[in-house]
């Protein structure tokens, strides 16, 4: 039988998934529909590689998308305030990176777990961003903005270039770099890692910097495209985040994950939920299938993982 | 009485009780009866919620479907409330039932959790949105009212016995039933056995899935009765009410002191964490701090209590080593 890694399985599943759709949904492969979910993907793409990454140390960030959420309202803010762009994309980045820092030093510096702090950090960003708002949405950003999420270059829209180039900038750190070899270090074994000569205190940080970071970028391409920040832009991507990293092989338990893996399973999403909705298919069930395909894919996973163990027990014995 | 200021629970005790008095002080209003009634019941869904969520989160696990399950145990018991007629049992229906359903999701959960062996926080995801999407699709958001339960229930839904709701005296149960499950039986040594270490558990002859399977089963009965805290408390079902409780509970578990890692927490840690939630609350609303400051100061009061409590876990863990060195 021919051997197929998760990611492969995950990438076959995609082409399948979209050629059924092309199939059955009318209007799938029509160049509007496919601009529309290149335009959408990135939001929820750029989220998941930062989750993934936070994923691999054994952590999760529950506060990522209210991080998002934070960089955006302040960049929008500094906007609406008439600061030029770039000096606006700035601070908002700079706001995500001090969240990340707050999650990193509660998480590597004191060492509570990251669960805990993400979620108290998640309710205390919510409650600034509230603080600062109002509840209200901020808006009224100078034109030239809206041209980032907004833009395409050729058929490909601007903001799936950025996330592709984040997704290769990710897979180099997490494979090339020191610091990316020691995340995946640091998530088998914490204990190990340290006693091997490994700042786990500093790769956590970085971390949290990097979900942090990733955040922000997010949160840039969602005000631009909404051209408004509102205190939950983006909040309804926090469980699709886990979700699109555990689907895409990533182990909860850390360790194991790729960036392909991500990817696909974020394309996975969106095709599934772009093509059903073509369909006529409420909301609603589109949400339950996700819930049915993330749980399928576990017991696959298990199901599969004890057969290959039950065969490597047998020629063993054998 | 030494043992009492030793034990873990004494450091959230003594914050709610400073809390306490800072706002009674603060306002006369605080401390009469009528309030202190009114926290408890305000918070006894969470209460509820949260004695369950202790079970799942001392094994090392955590289930973020309870709010999920919550709503689709009242949308069903209050859509078929809709059709019984009035009479008292009605009410007795209406428990069956809503226990019933909650009972049910909860076992679906510990088998996916114990049988297939998914992590839990990913397993209860999925289950979370398919329930979420299942309650949205069904109801299509509708909200029933008291208009659509039978009067039976209503009366019993504002049943008084000495002046107290019945909704402190449903808290008082689960607690008390939650407390002996927990120290004299053979399955609650289990759960404590499974989240110190489960190796050694099952090691020791435990079995790990039927454990597993109880502590989300239990999770999905508490679910079950929270339903119908839920509409004694609201006298209606809104299939949208409890979206994103589930952290709230959690918090509360974790401020009273259990170990999200496993193996360690207590009833009666996480009713305080309960009650100094409520109290915070309350508290806030009394002394007219802003509603957007609410959740600022909430989060803070998280972050603070689980550094913390790690902080005063560790240093106790380099107690316990300098001692036996020294032996």
């Amino acid at each position: 039988m021919l051997k197929l890694s998760k990611e492969a399985m995950l990438g076959l599943v995609l082409i399948a998934l979209f050629l059924l759709m092309s199939i059955i949904a009318p209007g799938f492969l029509d160049s509007y529909n496919l601009s529309n979910m290149m335009f959408q993907l990135p939001e929820l793409g750029i989220l998941a590689l930062g989750m993934m990454v936070v994923i691999l140390t054994a952590g999760i960030d529950l506060s990522i998308t209210y991080t998002a959420s934070f960089s955006g309202v302040i960049a929008a803010l500094c906007m609406s305030h008439h600061y030029p762009i770039a000096v606006a994309i700035g601070i908002g980045i700079a706001v995500a990176l001090l969240c990340g820092l707050l999650n990193g030093f509660f998480i590597a510096i004191i060492g509570v777990s990251p669960i805990l702090v993400t979620l108290g950090s998640m309710v205390l960003f919510e409650g600034v961003i509230l603080t600062i708002t109002k509840g209200n949405a901020i808006s009224g950003f100078p034109d030239a903005f809206g041209q980032i999420g907004n833009m395409s270059i050729g058929p490909i829209p601007l903001p799936v270039i950025v996330f592709l180039v984040l997704a290769v900038i990710t897979a180099t750190l997490l494979n090339r770099t020191i610091w990316g070899r020691s995340v995946y270090k640091v998530g088998i074994n914490p204990v190990a890692a340290r006693f091997s000569g490994l700042h786990v205190k500093r790769v956590l940080l970085g971390v949290y910097l990097f979900s942090a970071f990733m955040a922000s970028i997010a949160a840039i391409i969602m005000i631009s495209r909404y051209n408004s920040a509102k205190v939950d832009l983006g909040s309804s991507y926090l469980l699709l985040t886990v979700s699109a990293a555990v689907l895409g092989g990533t182990e909860i338990s850390g360790g194991y994950g790729k960036v392909k893996g991500t990817v696909y399973a974020v394309a996975i999403f969106q095709v599934l939920s772009n093509g059903l909705n073509l369909l006529g298919i409420p909301r609603t069930v589109v949400d339950i299938l996700m819930g049915v395909i993330l749980i399928a894919v576990l017991t696959l996973n298990y199901v599969s993982a004890k057969m290959s163990a039950r065969k490597s027990l047998k020629v063993s014995a054998g | 009485m030494k043992s009492v200021f030793k034990s873990k629970e004494i450091g959230i005790l003594s914050v709610l009780l400073f809390l306490c008095i800072i706002l009674s002080v603060n306002n006369p209003v605080f401390l009469t009866a009528d309030n202190i009634q009114d926290i408890f019941k305000a918070n006894a869904i969470l209460a509820i919620l949260a004695m369950g969520m202790t079970l799942v989160i001392i094994t090392g696990g955590i289930d973020v479907s309870v709010a999920a399950i919550t709503s689709a145990a009242t949308v069903i018991t209050g859509h078929l409330m809709k059709v019984l007629p009035d009479s008292p049992l009605s009410v007795a229906a209406a428990f069956a039932i809503a226990i019933l359903s909650g009972l049910l999701l909860g076992l679906i959960n510990g088998t996916l959790i114990a049988k297939t062996k998914i992590p839990p926080i990913v397993a209860t995801l999925g289950t979370m949105s398919i329930i979420n999407g299942s309650v949205l699709y069904f109801t299509n958001g509708v909200y029933l009212n008291s208009s659509n339960f039978p009067k039976a229930f209503i009366r019993f839904a504002d049943f008084k016995i000495a002046g107290i709701s019945i909704l402190i005296y449903l808290i008082a149960l689960v607690t008390l039933i939650t407390w002996y499950v927990m120290k004299y039986t053979m399955i609650g040594r289990s759960v404590f056995a499974i989240g110190g270490n489960p190796v050694s558990a099952v090691r020791a002859g435990i079995h790990l899935e039927r454990t597993q399977l109880f502590v989300y089963g239990y999770m999905g009965f508490l679910a079950g009765i929270a339903a119908l805290a839920q509409m004694v408390y609201t006298k209606s079902v809104d299939p949208n009410g409890m979206l994103g409780f589930e952290l709230t509970v959690i918090s509360a578990v974790v401020i009273g002191g259990a170990n999200i890692l496993g193996g360690n927490g207590s009833v009666w840690g996480t009713l305080i964490g309960v009650v100094l939630l409520g109290v915070m609350q309350n508290g806030l609303i009394l002394s007219h701090v802003d509603t957007y400051w609410q959740k600022v100061i909430v989060g803070a009061v998280i972050l603070t209590a689980v550094s913390y409590d790690f902080l005063r876990r560790k240093r106790m863990e380099s107690k316990l080593l300098k001692v036996e060195v020294e032996a």
